[in-house]
């Protein structure tokens, strides 16, 4: 049983009177497994919150259909087993943190100390235990949208769909919202994400799919995609500078190419998550 | 999604002309109990000014009502008479069925104004002073006849109009006795008409009995506190009622000269 | 994972609390509060112009003064808080992208637009019940005085029936402080409100600004007070009664102006009004989610 699946799925717009209709989605089928973590990718505008909104219902496809563990989307029952978190999410912004989970739960049917103790955990979870009894008005980007993560969280779905969860996140939000995305995986979750990210999406993803205008033009294992089976790179340490040349000698005799030799380089996300981790001052000071 | 607008405006549409019967009903019984007050005309619209008529039809007649009302309070500081009686009339127009404002109305016309008019102290003759001031007696009478016509079913206005009959058109007679004693009997009409209604006063039926007298009639008066008022259980309410009462009859008995015999409250004679 | 979900009415209130809350914690509704508190506990002030020494008289003017000062801001400001709380509502939640979240989870459009109008009908409700309650205290204190007044006519009366006038006078204030069909007057201005809520609600799910919904909100509750008026007017032509039939009646719920001036309002005359406004406001609740259901969020 896929957690998601989506057949013929087609979306049109109208854009007005006598201004013609625009093509959001076309026959899009898509398949997400169960306990894997999906990447859809594409630059903006080429349908990935569109197939989001068909996929909950939030806008009903002008043709095709989609399922959530196989109960068609147009039923409320398809809901009862997924988390969501929109793009850029606000929520109520009079409410503290505490009293959204509130919310959530008992639209999802918690109540009582079930709900508080699974405010308790969600609140830890994804580390707003400082700021739980503020109002949303004062949070920043970050914690909405860690907040809105919890909210997504609050029944306890299989299935996660997360709309860039990244975008707008500075670096060390973001580590922390894909390291949940990977304990999440652990626990058996399926998660659902749209990012145009590209560099997060291949730390997280199994599998990822391209969007482009409206049609799937890619699709497959992140490993299997990216990797290069024609070339082979060797990371060396203590090499004297002599045995260089030794090496590229080496390989040239067996027939190969050298094609780029050089330092690695750290990425700037390593630099920059290192610097801020070693700031003593930063401690506890998240956000 | 025009479908859904379409039923969307049916379920409306439908339901709300299915209703149309039950309005009328409300209607008509609005209409039967007089709520509302007269329609807004073009004429009171342009009297008192735009805003007014704005407030008037979201259906704030009370207020501006009440708004003309203290406008015309001030036209009475100003000594403006007929302003002041326009925005009075206006307020009765607004709301016919509101016993103050014929009520007060009739007042400021009758008492305020007539006497203003009277000690006012221009380079008029005291003959002048005295028709301006039946002027505004008989305008206020006019005024609170009109509030009977528009408030039949309760007492109030009637007993302001046998009021104003007996304290100001009266005096009018100068002192001519069959003048007076009409009006005396014109009151004691309209009080007589006032005392009928279950919720009036009782002091208004002595009003009756007093008034009757003072037109001359010593027998309809006596004939009155015996059969209207002794004998009528809900005008003898306490002990104060039974003492006037008794005191009255007690006196009307030794004027008329009534027979022991056939008295009411025999005389106490000195044991 | 085949478990149905059914019609809640659990979350219904779930979403008309949260709905009153953020509504309760805006300034906006909180300043048109205080500001109708301020007008209603200043009538009291307002009425008070002297008449002459007529304690007669000033009681029923400061007593019709009093009422109607209090039923009008009872009315527009119960007006301003049910329409633009309501032409809020829809426009914020597309905004905020808050609709998101909550149709994502197990929960009907109906249950949503529901706990949307259960919402501000609470929040008009506490809001008309606020201002009775101070409307009350201002009669109350209003009464405590004209009394008092009327008491020392009674005592200083000459004849005895002076003495017995001034007594009824007494009653009469009493009476007309305390008079029960006030309660007739507020229940059918809430059922209008409620009335112009659900019109608004019904307005904001096919447009996307607000100012558009209160905008139309307004202009039916002015087409409403003046329908009465029109159809008087164009009485014979049946064609006309079927179109002006489809605008509601807002005059019909105003017996504020006859309650004061002593009129007698019968039970049923208020059941059958506030009958036909229920009975309306259902409708466009209806229909509201039917626009609402097929809606693209």
């Amino acid at each position: 049983m896929d957690a998601i699946r989506t057949e013929g799925l087609t979306k049109k717009y109208n854009l007005g009177w006598r201004k013609g209709r625009f093509l959001a989605l076309e026959r899009l089928n898509l398949h997400v497994r169960e306990g894997e973590v999906y990447g859809l990718l594409g630059p903006n505008g080429s349908g990935k919150s569109t197939t989001l909104k068909c996929i909950l219902d939030l806008v009903s496809p002008t043709d095709g259909a989609a399922w959530i563990f196989d109960v068609p989307s147009t039923k409320v029952e398809s809901r009862l087993h997924v988390g969501f978190l929109p793009e850029n999410p606000y929520f109520y912004k009079y409410l503290t943190g505490a009293e959204t989970l509130e919310f959530y739960g008992q639209l999802c049917g918690i109540r009582g100390a079930a709900l508080k103790k699974r405010i308790d955990e969600l609140i830890d979870l994804v580390g707003l235990t400082t700021a739980r009894d503020r109002r949303l008005s004062g949070y920043s980007k970050g914690m909405l949208q860690r907040i809105g993560l919890a909210q997504a969280l609050i029944h306890d779905p299989q299935l996660l769909m997360l709309d860039e969860p990244t975008a707008g996140v500075d670096p060390i939000g973001s580590r922390d919202i894909r390291d949940l995305i990977l304990r999440l995986k652990k626990m058996g979750k399926t998660v659902l994400l749209s990012s145009h990210l590209l560099a997060q999406v291949q730390d997280v993803c199994d599998r990822i799919g391209v969007l482009n205008l409206g049609q799937l033009i890619l699709e497959g294992d992140v490993n299997q995609l990216i990797s290069d089976q024609r070339r082979l790179s060797f990371t060396l340490e203590g090499l004297p500078a002599v045995a260089r040349g030794q090496i590229e000698d080496a390989a040239r005799a067996a027939g190969a190419t050298v094609v780029n030799v050089e330092h690695p380089q750290t990425t700037l996300e390593t630099l920059f998550l290192d610097a801020v981790r070693k700031d003593e001052r930063g401690a506890g000071h998240h956000d | 999604m025009v479908r859904a607008r379409l039923y969307a405006a049916l379920l409306i549409a439908v339901p709300a002309w299915a209703l149309l019967p039950l309005q009328h009903q409300i209607e008509s019984e609005r209409r039967q109990l007089q709520y509302g007050g007269s329609p807004v005309t073009r004429e009171i619209r342009d009297q008192i000014g735009q805003g007014l008529a704005i407030a008037l039809l979201a259906g704030f007649r009370g207020v501006a009502a009440d708004f003309i009302w203290i406008r015309g309070h001030d036209f009475w500081e100003k000594r403006q008479w007929f302003k002041q009686a326009e925005c009075i009339e206006n307020t009765a127009k607004l709301q016919p069925r509101s016993t103050f404002f014929w009520d007060s109305g009739a007042w400021h016309m009758a008492w305020n104004i007539a006497y203003a008019e009277r000690i006012g102290t221009n380079d008029s003759t005291v003959a002048q002073a005295l028709t301006r001031e039946r002027y505004w007696h008989q305008r206020g009478r006019a005024f609170l006849e009109r509030g009977v016509q528009n408030i039949p079913n309760r007492f109030d206005l009637y007993f302001k109009l046998g009021w104003l009959h007996e304290q100001k058109l009266r005096r009018d007679c100068g002192g001519y006795p069959a003048c007076e004693k009409a009006e005396y009997a014109k009151a004691a009409e309209l009080f007589d008409k006032a005392s009928e209604y279950p919720n009036a006063p009782v002091y208004i039926a002595r009003d009756v009995a007093r008034c009757l007298e003072k037109s001359g009639d010593l027998r309809a008066a006596y004939d009155y506190w015996c059969n209207k008022i002794w004998r009528a259980d809900r005008r003898i309410r306490n002990n104060l009622d039974r003492a006037i009462v008794e005191r009255e009859i007690r006196r009307l008995e030794d004027r008329l000269d009534i027979p022991t015999s056939s008295r009411l409250f025999p005389k106490v004679t000195a044991k | 994972m085949t478990e149905r979900v059914g019609f809640s009415l659990a979350r219904v209130w779930t979403i008309a609390g949260n709905t009153f809350t953020e509504s309760v914690r805006q300034k906006v509704f909180n300043i048109l509060l205080i500001f109708a508190l301020v007008i209603i506990a200043s009538a009291s002030f307002f009425a008070e112009f002297s008449l002459g020494e007529d304690v007669a008289a000033v009681a029923s003017y400061e007593l019709k003064s009093i009422k109607d000062t209090c039923f009008g801001a009872l009315s527009v400001i119960g007006m301003l808080i049910a329409i633009v709380g309501t032409a809020m509502l829809l426009p914020n939640e597309l905004e905020n992208r808050t609709i998101y979240t909550i149709l994502s989870k197990p929960v009907r459009r109906f249950e949503f637009l529901l706990g949307k109008y259960f919402g501000t009908v609470l929040l008009t409700f506490v809001s008309v019940l606020l201002m009775s309650l101070m409307f009350l205290a201002v009669l109350a204190f209003k009464e405590v005085r004209l009394s008092k007044s009327a008491k020392a006519e009674v005592t200083a009366a000459g004849s005895d029936t002076e003495k017995q006038k001034a007594q009824e006078l007494v009653v009469k204030i009493h009476d007309e402080a305390y008079d029960p069909d006030i309660v007739k007057g507020i229940l059918l201005i809430f059922v209008k409100l409620c009335l112009l809520a659900a019109i608004t609600l019904f307005v904001s799910t096919f447009s996307t600004s607000m100012v558009f919904n209160v905008a139309v909100a307004l202009l039916v509750f002015f087409a409403g007070h003046l329908v009465g008026i029109a159809k008087e007017a164009w009485q014979a032509h049946t064609i006309v009664t079927y179109l002006l039939g489809v605008i509601p009646d807002l005059g019909m719920f105003n017996v504020a102006d006859d309650i004061i001036l002593g009129n007698v309002i019968p039970w049923p005359h208020v059941g059958k009004v506030a009958a036909y406004g229920v009975v309306y406001l259902s409708c466009v609740v209806g229909a509201a989610h039917l626009i609402f259901a097929s809606r693209e969020i």
